[in-house]
């Protein structure tokens, strides 16, 4: 009798274990829910899909469902998926104050300071590449706090110039503000709108910006970006936008750019109408693989110390997520030299690429610039980052200072008002 | 003295009365659907804005209670009544011209086009004028946005070939001619609309009518404005009660011709509310705007629809 029951224990044993081996051999493979908005042909996207194909040599049983979205869902609809039970395990979400930092203010992010430490990467991104990945969690406000996002690659804002443009004028390029000057007013003598621009979107009010940042110092900076408050009609900004009108009034830049979108600045550059645009590192690939008829090269915008510029957009590991090891090993992969190498490679500005690998003097050029910003503490970052939807604010005031329907002062009393409304009570 | 039915007559009604109460009940079944569909998605999202509206909320966590505040800052919030404003000159691209300018172009198609012509000479043209209709607004409006590019735009290069120079013009840069050039994009995409339903319109009209009015002497402009427009009045009022409401909840084109701008200029309640809502992350202050669309739209119809059946009752008598 005992022998039976010890068999049929037995049997039953040995079934539960093969039922249970199968169960482990068809158990669903781990999925990483990964999404990011960067075009595929541009150099995060080339970059960001090697990430995934050596991501999966290295985590073999795991997959990865992808999705590419655009930065104006992100911009819009971020906080509504974020709060949601659909958000992915690692996501790339747009830097500053109003977007990264309202959602880890709510808690909708996890905080990687620990990770990022025992990884290294907080030795990979330089303190003014890290500040755009530091929020503070009680107001959100960045640039100090917790490591809620981590950026693979830098951008800045530069001087992109037609350099056959110059030489058929018989113009120095400018390396400094005075030059920056002759340049523009020998351009107007000849009848040429020396800088492309465009109102509609951010092109315009990165020249008032970059403009008040020649006057600018750090804690100006500083004040500025982290609310702590600041004097509109002060030197900085009153600069800024007695100038802007007078780049107007004098035919530097056309006030028929006061409705254009940033890619009709890019194809009046491209199209030789303007010899000069002030334009950000993303559109450096474009112009490279865009194989322009004529030779054009970019300098850092001449006579300031500070740039617009800032690290780029974050990767980000939802609180929800619950592969965040695997976030975390995807994020380490973007950040790994070959990858960076890679980026750079194809017009990128990566913040740990091996510099001997990149080849195209064009690209080695553009890399040593942002370096030299990066190694300087000239990096300024935007105007609009203060503030959660300042971007529209500064977007409508700026059109008005370029139309004239508004004076200086008026455009500082109108970009103030939304900016001292958001200061800390 | 009260009237009383006979008892044949009471007996031959029951009958009836009980036949009309069951079709009520089973056309009442075919209502649920409709019925359900109308709480999920205008009931149920109405109340939710409502709710939302009286909070400050910025898309995420808990939103918090502030009353009328929203409602009070509304009311002084002088780019809300620009864009208001802007809204009601709108009309005037959407509405009056369309219906005035279609009503014109339907008769012309109607009474000559077609007379001479023939009926598909008639029919392209009721098709190209509805074309605008067909094509997503956001395609057309990025096409108008080239037409009228102040550099390489079509409308300044043969301003400038036919030595015209002096009149081209930045005309959604500049704020003295952005919601002029606004207007005239809506009134291209509109026209269709009033030409198709006004043709529909007049093939009503029993040709024995204006025959008898040709007789007795009358001329073609009097027959247009005592029949035609008398007859035809229904359709007008549809028209004129349909691209109102559209109107006033314009958003595609703004969007994509002039975000509002240059500053202010052009920006018009939907496009304002939406900015509050996703862009600025003002969420309570977005659902103030749109329920106080809504609710201007509510009262607007409302007076249409109760002028309508207040016209048909006319007509009846």
């Amino acid at each position: 009798m005992t022998t039976k029951i010890f068999k049929l224990f037995s049997i039953v044993l040995a079934a539960a274990m093969f039922l249970g081996m199968t169960a482990c051999g068809t158990a669903a493979p781990r999925v990483l829910n990964l999404w990011y908005y960067e075009p595929p042909d541009g150099a995060l996207g080339k970059a960001w899909a090697a990430s995934q194909t050596q991501f999966l040599a290295t985590h073999p049983g795991v997959t990865i469902h992808f999705e590419l979205h655009t930065f104006e869902q992100m911009q819009a609809t971020a906080q509504m998926f974020l709060n949601s039970s659909s958000a992915p395990d690692v996501i790339e979400i747009n830097k500053g104050a109003a977007n990264a930092g309202t959602f880890a203010k709510e808690g909708l992010l996890t905080d990687m300071t620990a990770e990022a430490t025992k990884r290294g990467w907080d030795k990979i991104l330089a303190p003014s590449i890290q500040a755009t990945c530091l929020y503070d969690p009680k107001t959100g406000i960045q640039g100090s706090g917790n490591l809620y996002g981590v950026t693979d690659y830098g951008e800045f804002v530069m001087l992109y110039y037609n350099q056959d443009m110059f030489d058929k004028a018989g113009i120095k390029v400018p390396t400094t503000a005075d030059d920056l000057y002759a340049a523009a007013d020998a351009f107007v003598a000849k009848g040429i709108t020396p800088f492309a621009t465009a109102g509609a979107e951010y092109p315009a009010q990165q020249i008032f910006y970059m403009l008040a940042l020649s006057k600018a110092n750090r804690q100006f900076v500083t004040n500025y970006q982290l609310l702590k408050g600041i004097d509109f009609h002060g030197p900085e900004f009153t600069y800024g936008a007695t100038e802007m009108a007078t780049w107007v009034q004098k035919g530097y830049i056309s006030k028929d750019a006061v409705n254009m979108k940033a890619q009709d600045m890019q194809n009046a550059f491209q199209a030789g109408t303007n010899p000069m645009m002030m334009g950000g590192s993303w559109l450096f690939g474009g112009l490279q693989s865009a194989k322009l008829p004529f030779k054009w090269n970019v300098e850092l915008w001449p006579g300031n110390a500070i740039s617009l510029g800032s690290g780029g957009n974050l990767w980000a590991i939802p609180s929800g997520s619950k592969n965040k090891d695997l976030a975390y090993d995807f994020i380490d992969i973007t950040l790994s030299k070959p990858i960076q190498t890679l980026m750079g490679n194809d017009g990128g500005l990566p913040i740990n690429a091996d510099t001997t690998q990149i080849t195209d003097p064009q690209v080695q050029q553009f890399n040593k610039l942002f370096a030299q910003l990066v190694a300087s503490d000239g990096i300024g970052y935007y105007p609009d980052w203060p503030v959660a939807g300042y971007y529209q604010d500064l977007v409508s005031a700026t059109q008005e200072l370029m139309n004239g329907t508004k004076t200086p002062s008026q455009f500082l009393d109108e970009i103030a008002a939304p900016y001292n409304a958001a200061l800390p009570k | 003295m009260q009237e009383r039915a006979l008892p044949q007559e009471r007996r031959a009604l029951e009958p009836m009365k009980k036949n009309t109460l069951s079709i009520d009940k089973g056309y009442g079944v075919f209502l649920i659907p409709g019925i359900i569909a109308f709480f999920l998605i205008i009931i149920f999202p109405f109340m939710i804005n409502l709710g939302i509206s009286f909070t400050t909320w910025n898309g995420i966590g808990k939103p918090i209670w502030v009353g009328l505040k929203n409602f009070q800052t509304l009311i002084n919030d002088s780019v809300f009544w620009l864009s208001f404003k802007n809204d009601l000159i709108l009309l005037i691209a959407m509405t009056i011209i369309p219906t005035i300018v279609g009503l014109l172009l339907a008769t012309f198609l109607f009474d000559y086009i077609t007379s001479n012509f023939g009926q598909s000479v008639s029919s392209f043209f009721r098709a190209g004028f509805y074309l605008p209709q067909i094509i997503p607004g956001a395609v057309a409006a990025i096409v108008w946005e080239w037409i009228l590019q102040p550099d390489w735009g079509v409308v300044n290069y043969v301003l400038k070939a036919v030595g015209l120079s002096s009149w081209t013009h930045d005309w959604f840069g500049d704020p003295s001619t952005a919601l002029l050039a606004v207007m005239v994009v809506l009134v291209w995409v509109q026209l269709g609309y009033p030409v198709v339903i006004f043709m529909a319109a007049l093939q009503r009209i029993e040709p024995e009518i204006l025959e008898a009015a040709s007789i007795d002497g009358a001329s073609w402009l009097q027959k247009f404005y005592y029949i035609t427009i008398h007859l035809i009045r229904p359709e007008i009022l549809v028209v004129v009660l349909t691209t109102s409401i559209y109107t006033l909840k314009i958003f595609g084109q703004v969007y994509v011709l002039t975000r509002g701008g240059p500053g202010n200029v052009t920006n018009v309640p939907s496009y304002y509310a939406y900015k509050n809502f996703f862009e600025t992350q003002q969420v309570g202050y977005g659902s103030a705007i749109s329920l106080a669309m809504a609710a201007i739209i509510i009262v607007l119809t409302v007076v249409f629809i109760n002028m309508q059946s207040r016209q048909e009752r006319e007509e009846s008598v």
